[in-house]
């Protein structure tokens, strides 16, 4: 019945477009920084997080479920889903919010050192303790 | 002899008095006569005049029925061609707006690890309203509303309509159900649904919540919306039930300057995909309840599509020591490449090879596996350390 209405001349506008936008998903919340969820830091589910977690969206739902028994990284966790990154740092900016996930920051790098200044430092070091 | 002359005086006036008399009766007769025979023409003259107006009459009234049928033939015909011109141009603005949304969304999973993306939402949210208006005006000009190929479930259809208004952070869905609406109910049912939020949002203040719940009633699954805003009186109520149940179908120019299609349009689609719409209830805040109701044949109790929900691997870390029983693939990383299946798991025995490595090492090569596999292998064992929220011992 409901496709009669349809038989004009122009074949009815197919829609393509996921039926719930990202912006959705997210609740409209801003996009934490870049640093505070890196690709690799870690994400785990807190124990005892089912309760709570009963009123989550089914994405959210989904992030809690994937780290449930583990540790994943945010990259990971982005490509088990197919959620852009962004996304989901939102989402786990939202379960980090709720106590509901654990996030642990990546070893930051070493910083990338001087070696003229090192080198100076060991000449340094030479000269005062003739080595 | 004055005697005599006074009697033929007498005799004299008698004669010409009866000779008056006589003349005055043949006139008086001569006049009668006269008069009947006016009297007699004119009420035939007026016999003709009446019949003449009642004729005159006659074909004014036809004239005045003609003239009415030309107006609203008028009318109609102005109305048909209205719609006509605003039917393209909605249905070429719906379609751009479709077009525009699938490329959007494209180009958010593109740059999904920058900062752009923030902006991206809310040119999304933008043109998620403008394609709802476009969709409007298109399907109340006679223009189908466009389809979707998969079933969703009511929640999702809840969302997306959520998405099409301007204050969706106001909308709260209570709660999810496992009830899926078939792919021909997804799109009227989210513009339908969609029109009600945005009433709901737009009658009630800016920070007041809206809420929807679902429920079973009997063979219908109904969708409620309930809002804190100002309730209808019995008058708008009952305007409001008639243009819902799209019986009274108000033309395009009685809409206003400020068109207001939100409860035409609603009947229309009610009426065209054979759901119900009600909101003449009152909702838990005071303000309307108003309540969509799809019976049976518009949804089914199976789990929607399989895209919604795409089975969601589930990486699973040992707690303690490793299992060597468990698949896991060669480099140690959870499988992606095979979505039906839980991803494999990481464990830092690579002497064990796991059925399914064939295919991935197919990709790799054997010296950047074994260095994955240290790499990982280090990874591990450092995140299988208790999980303490402290700095993180791992040695990667």
């Amino acid at each position: 019945m409901p496709d009669e209405h349809d038989q004009d001349e122009e074949p009815e506008l197919e829609l393509t477009s996921a039926l719930v936008p990202f912006f959705v998903i997210t609740n409209g919340r801003a996009l934490p920084s870049d640093q505070q969820y890196e690709r690799t830091a870690l994400v785990t589910a807190l124990k005892g997080t089912s309760a709570a977690a009963r009123t989550l969206s089914p994405e959210a739902q989904a992030i809690v479920d994937l780290v449930a028994h583990g540790f994943l990284s945010v990259a990971e966790v982005a490509g088990h889903t197919h959620l852009p990154l962004g996304i989901v740092r939102i989402l786990l900016a939202q379960l980090e919010e709720s106590g509901l996930v654990l996030v642990r920051k990546p070893v930051p790098r070493a910083e990338p050192t001087d070696r003229e200044l090192l080198g100076d430092v060991l000449a340094g070091l030479k000269s005062k303790f003739g080595a | 002899m004055s005697r005599d002359a006074l009697a033929w005086c007498l005799v004299a006036m008698t004669v010409i008095a009866v000779a008056a008399i006589a003349v005055l009766v043949v006139r008086n007769r001569a006049l009668g006569r006269k008069k009947r025979q006016a009297e007699d023409s004119l009420t035939v003259q007026l016999n003709a005049a009446k019949s003449q107006l009642l004729q005159t009459q006659a074909e004014l009234t036809k004239y005045q029925k003609e003239f009415d049928g030309t107006i609203r033939e008028a009318e109609e015909a102005s109305e048909e061609s209205t719609k006509a011109v605003l039917k393209g141009s909605a249905s070429f603005l719906q379609s751009l707006a479709a077009e525009q949304m699938t490329v959007l969304e494209q180009i958010q999973r593109k740059y999904g690890g920058d900062a752009v993306l923030g902006d991206l939402l809310e040119v999304t949210h933008a043109n998620a309203q403008m394609q709802r208006k476009a969709q409007g005006i298109a399907v109340l000009c006679g223009a189908p509303v466009g389809r979707r190929n998969r079933p969703a479930s009511v929640y999702d259809v809840v969302r997306s309509a959520q998405s099409q208004i301007r204050n969706f952070r106001r909308v709260e869905i209570r709660q999810q159900t496992g009830v899926a609406l078939k792919a021909s109910a997804v799109t009227p049912v989210a513009l339908a649904v969609a029109e009600l939020l945005d009433n709901a949002a737009s009658f009630s203040q800016q920070d007041a919540p809206i809420d929807v719940t679902f429920q079973r009633i009997q063979n219908n699954l109904c969708i409620m919306i309930d809002d804190g805003g100002v309730g209808m009186n019995d008058e708008e109520k009952q305007r409001a039930s008639e243009l819902l149940s799209g019986d009274v179908v108000p033309r395009l120019s009685q809409l206003g300057n400020q068109p207001k299609f939100g409860f035409p349009l609603i009947g229309l689609l009610a009426r065209q995909y054979g759901f119900r719409v009600d909101v003449t209830g009152d909702s838990r805040y005071g303000g309307v309840r108003a309540v969509v109701l799809l019976p049976e044949g518009l949804w089914t109790e199976e789990q929607p599509s399989p895209v919604e929900q795409e089975p969601v691997s589930i990486a699973r870390v040992p707690e303690s020591g490793t299992t060597q029983s468990r698949p896991r693939t060669l480099n140690g990383l959870p499988k992606r490449a095979s979505r039906q299946t839980p991803v494999a798991v990481a464990s830092d025995d690579r002497e064990e090879q796991p059925p399914r490595t064939t295919e991935d090492s197919g990709r790799t090569s054997g010296r950047s596996l074994g260095a994955l596999g240290a790499l990982q292998r280090g990874t591990l064992s450092g995140r299988n350390l208790d999980s303490s929220p402290t700095e993180g011992s791992q040695d990667a």
